[in-house]
């Protein structure tokens, strides 16, 4: 079965492209697996998990923006029960503010009677206390609806303090800066750039690793690598092979996610950037997940070193002045600074530096040991 | 059989009962037991011990590493949103420095030009905004810097000595339960506020029963906040006046602490409870449910081991010495599957002791546990290879997370929520009182569901099956067709898979809930949901039928066709009636909830007349068996007219439904 030992792998891994006979060979083990990830109808499978996850964080996300933004969506109106010396004031802000009704009460006590009944979602007691307004809130327990009552009523106090410091401007030392004017703006846009894209951009390398981690222990669990070695390959070409498949696979996912996003109207910039930023990932990832494979050689190892160090990685990346995600989110949203510009350098000189060592590493392995 | 007799385990027997050997019943049981232990002793030092101890120290390092990074990236105050919006504005605006502290904005010289290209979003000039940038960014940038401007105008007047001009409004926010205020003042109706979805007055009816304990028991995170707990119980508190009386000109750093700043650990529990009006925070409704997703975390990594193992007994007839050995498929499966599952449950209680939750969590958590560990159970017996396996998991993993999560979101909006186990944990958490009832509505559906999987899982487990390679799908139609015999089977088949089918429906209806609340019209929704429901009960209704033709267990004539359909039916309609288990957590009152179990709810809604109840029990099983049969005659000649005949049921089913909401509600 082994007999002579495999052509001796290059020691430098460097100069290695230009042999025709031997690249043909890295291509058709790419070929071979891509088509068996293409038989299993794993890939599709991938495409749905991924799409779920993003549909999944989005519908979190809209019902948690919905409930902290009342204006987001048509919510019910809030009936707040004012009483006490200034809920002249109160009231004149809640008639500013969308969403809420204000119903003076005579006295606290019929306003607290109000509330006992059911009759207003929250009361509010406006005393005097010195010079100050003193608004005793009384809100329901916690509950989801409470989010939205206190969530109103924090705005229409916000606006008394508004309106009560430009009254007692003359008191203050310091000016306060006007507030812009209220703009009819998407409370999802913040979270589209900064939270779902750099998802949606970051899961197919994940998956990508985990499944080189697979091509390969399978191999070796199974027996079938050596099998490969009997046709002149060396392990560098087999891992080669290996890692342009999985390397191939997740920018043209991110560019299926990209399509489907502008088709949704979220427009993504600098694409040619992102992609070089997913394939340097991606690149990183799968050659962490091939030396893992052939230094562990078993599949229950290396899956779980694998996903333990690239979440390591991960947050060890927040130490860089801009995370990965940030830098994701300020090329899709087109507003890269010379900065972001530099990581994505990093990343893909980063990517050709692990890939190099990994081949080094792969080369210097005993194929018999595994 | 007697290798090293290991002592039999005192405290736990194999929980499968289906013990039909009278004789010697106890030795029957005693011989099981302990081939249960030795295979799962063997499972543990063979299998978990596998890992060598390297992998465990690197693993264990990075671990500890990523818990030694997260202070420090915190406190560095990690943004995602760095820098993603750019404001032209000159040092001399008053916007300066608020554009300039939030690291959301970048600074640049204000420049109409590059805000017409595209290059700056919003451009100001002097004390206002002079241009933005008419896109969905140039508006976000406006929103954002609104608020921004906000946080800057609280931290400039904190500097100021006037204390009451700057701060000129006091809260005092405190949270009262209707009910418990309703319990102090004899006499007093407690009335739960009315919205426009009705939310509040399902939620309001399982807080009733425990008012007096939530005030203490809600704070799990506790000793902190203060705050809420405290505040809550105290009824009357007219003169809330202490912290800030008699102090309107003097200097009071500390106390004008007190009235600005916001803690800290009150923001990160809600329960912000005195303050300016920008201190008070709204409570953080998802407290609990963040805790409660602790609990399914640990399942995914279990599953990944658990999943491996039993592929790998798959790979190179491995399992085959298992198979040969003298005991029961039963014993190595369970024996296989026990020391995952113990390991979820410890984890579980580990959890809930630190929780500070009870029992209650504990036993909650046992059906998810036992759905995880039987899909993985079921897909590792499907894959054909570890990357197969990979994404089987992470499918499980997915759809499993946000079956037990996304009801969860609304523990306090609607019953609904129990349909996931995970409500439970979060009641629990909270510290209210579940009924019998509810545990029972939330925890038998994923029970069963899990041991039906269990069972079609253990079908293919045999050599025939273990060491063949079949895709998928021709997998699955042999686990269905596994236990069909012969054309009775067909009905015992279509009752077991019930469970799906309540759980499939459940969620169905648990996804619409959300667009009743947006503005989709709700005919829409009820049309989807509709569609989605009758779509899952017509495949149960002749999934396993279809598989039993694709292994010729049925001869193709007209006649058998149409007897297995009325079997199907029948066994369909039988079984339906444990979905009234719906009741006992009072679905009815939904309106989506009625429309989603159909039939059922209709009898509820008070139409008195015994003829027309007679006849909508009849309905019904006329329905299945009509609908049943159309599938069974088009899956006796093969996928492409089981397809066909799939949809027409489909159409039947959603326009018989269609008709009888509309001529009983509408």
């Amino acid at each position: 079965m082994s007999g002579e030992s495999p052509p001796a792998p290059e020691p430098s891994a460097s100069g290695s492209s230009e042999r025709s006979l031997r690249s043909d060979a890295r291509l058709t083990i790419a070929k071979r697996d891509l088509s068996s990830l293409s038989r299993e109808k794993t890939i599709v499978l991938a495409l749905l998990i991924q799409l779920f996850v993003a549909a999944f964080s989005s519908f979190l996300v809209v019902g948690l923006t919905s409930l902290y933004s009342p204006g987001s969506v048509s919510a019910g109106e809030v009936v707040v029960g004012v009483a006490g010396e200034h809920d002249d004031a109160l009231v004149d802000a809640a008639s500013e503010q969308q969403g809420v009704r204000a119903i003076t009460y005579p006295t606290d006590d019929t306003a607290r009677e109000a509330y006992r009944n059911g009759r207003v979602h929250a009361v509010l007691l406006a005393a005097d206390s010195d010079s100050r307004i003193d608004v005793t809130v009384i809100a329901p327990q916690e509950s989801i609806e409470t989010t939205l009552i206190v969530d109103q009523v924090r705005t229409l106090l916000e606006r008394v303090e508004r309106s009560e410091r430009i009254a007692r401007s003359q008191h203050l030392d310091r000016s306060t800066v006007p507030l812009p004017e209220e703009v009819d703006a998407s409370p999802y846009f913040g979270f589209t750039y900064t939270v779902l894209v750099p998802l949606l951009l970051f899961l197919p390398p994940f998956i990508s690793g985990s499944v080189a981690v697979d091509a390969l222990t399978e191999e070796i669990e199974r027996g079938t690598l050596e099998l490969l070695r009997v046709a002149p390959l060396s392990l560098v070409d087999i891992v080669d092979g290996k890692a342009l498949a999985m390397i191939l696979i997740a920018p043209l996912q991110v560019v299926l996610w990209i399509t489907l996003l502008s088709v949704n109207g979220i427009d993504i910039a600098n694409v040619p950037r992102l992609l070089t930023v997913v394939t340097a990932l991606t690149t990183l990832v799968v050659t962490l997940g091939l030396a893992l494979g052939v230094v562990t050689a078993r599949r229950r190892q290396a899956q779980l070193l694998y996903s333990v160090l690239v979440i390591f990685g991960f947050g060890a990346l927040t130490f860089l002045p801009e995370h990965p995600a940030t830098t994701v989110a300020k090329l899709a949203v087109d507003s890269p600074t010379p900065t972001t510009s530099l990581h994505v350098v990093g990343y893909a000189v980063a990517a050709v530096v692990g890939f190099v060592l990994a081949r080094r590493l792969v080369a210097g392995t005993d194929p018999e040991g595994l | 059989m007697s290798g090293d007799p290991p002592r039999p385990p005192g405290e736990r027997s194999p929980g499968t009962g289906d013990s039909d050997r009278s004789g010697g019943l106890g030795g029957w049981v005693r011989t099981r037991a302990e081939n249960v232990t030795r295979i799962a002793r063997w499972e543990v030092t063979k299998n978990a011990g596998g890992v060598d101890r390297r992998t465990v120290v690197i693993a264990v390092l990075a671990v500890l590493g990523l818990g030694a990074m997260a202070p420090v990236a915190v406190s560095q105050g990690v943004s995602l949103d760095q820098g993603i919006y750019r404001v032209g504005v000159v040092p001399e605006d008053p916007y300066y420095d608020p554009v300039f502290l939030d690291p959301t904005f970048r600074v640049q010289g204000p420049d109409a030009g590059a805000v017409e290209s595209g290059y700056q979003e919003v451009m100001i000039v002097g004390p206002q905004v002079r241009e933005y940038a008419d896109t969905a960014k140039g508006r976000a940038a406006v929103d954002e810097l609104r608020s921004s401007t906000m946080r800057y105008n609280d931290g400039i007047m904190e500097l100021e000595d006037n204390r009451s001009a700057a701060f000129p409004v006091v809260v005092n926010l405190t949270y009262v339960e209707r009910e418990a205020a309703g319990v102090v003042t004899q006499g007093q109706q407690p009335v739960p506020i009315e919205t426009d979805e009705g939310g509040g007055s399902d939620g309001g009816d399982a807080g009733q029963t425990d008012a007096t304990a939530t005030p203490n028991g809600d704070d799990t995170t506790a000793s902190d906040s203060g705050g809420d707990g405290s505040g809550s119980d105290g009824s009357e508190r007219g003169d809330a006046t202490e912290s800030g009386d008699g102090d309107s000109d003097v200097t009071r750093p500390d106390g004008g602490r007190n009235v600005a700043g916001s803690s800290i650990s009150a923001r990160l529990t809600g329960g912000s409870s005195t303050g300016a009006p920008s201190d008070i925070s709204p409570p953080f409704p998802f407290r609990s449910l963040v805790l409660a997703f602790v609990f399914v975390l640990p399942l995914n990594f279990v599953i990944q081991a658990y999943g491996s193992t039993i592929l790998s007994e798959r790979i190179n007839r491995r399992g085959e010495l298992l198979l040969v050995a003298p005991v029961s498929r039963k014993d190595i499966i369970i024996g296989k599957t026990l020391p995952y599952f113990l390991a979820s449950l410890s984890v579980a209680t580990v959890i809930t002791l630190l929780l500070q939750g009870s029992a209650i969590s504990v036993l909650a958590i046992v059906p998810i546990a036992l759905l995880f560990l039987s899909a993985t159970f079921l897909g590792a017996m499907f894959a054909r290879s570890f990357k197969e396996l990979t994404f089987v998991t992470v499918t499980i993993t997915v759809s499993l997370t946000s079956y037990a999560f996304v009801p969860a979101i609304f523990t306090d909006v609607t019953p609904i929520a129990l349909i996931s186990p995970l409500t439970l944990v979060v009641r629990d958490l909270q510290g209210q009182a579940i009924g019998a009832g509810q545990f029972v509505f939330s925890t038998l559906p994923p029970t069963l569901t899990a041991l039906v999987c269990f069972g079609l899982g253990a079908g293919l487990y045999r050599e025939e099956d273990m060491f063949t390679q079949r895709p998928i799908p021709y997998k699955v139609l042999d686990a269905l067709a596994g236990p069909i015999k012969r054309r009775r089977s067909v009905m015992l088949v279509t009752a077991v898979l019930l469970p799906f089918v309540l759980v499939a429906e459940l969620v169905v209806v648990a996804f619409m809930y959300p667009l009743t609340q947006a503005q989709v019209p709700f005919t829409l929704v009820v049309g989807a949901a509709f569609v989605g429901i009758a779509l899952v009960e017509e495949l149960a209704k002749s999934l396993h039928v279809y598989a039993g033709y694709a292994h010729s267990r049925f001869d193709d004539g007209l006649r058998t066709a149409l007897v297995v359909g009325v079997l199907s039916g029948i066994g369909f309609f039988l079984a339906e009636k444990l979905t009234l288990i719906a009741r006992l957590a009072d679905l009815q009152d939904l309106q989506i909830g009625r429309a989603a179990l159909g039939e059922q709810a209709l009898l509820q809604t008070g139409v008195p007349l015994p003829i027309l109840a007679a006849a909508l029990l009849l309905a019904p099983l006329a329905l299945h068996v009509l609908t049943a049969s159309i599938s069974a005659l088009g899956a006796r000649r093969g996928r492409r007219s089981y397809a066909v005949a799939l949809v027409i049921a489909v159409a039947v089913h959603v326009a018989y439904n269609l008709t009888v909401v509309t001529a009983l509600v509408g």
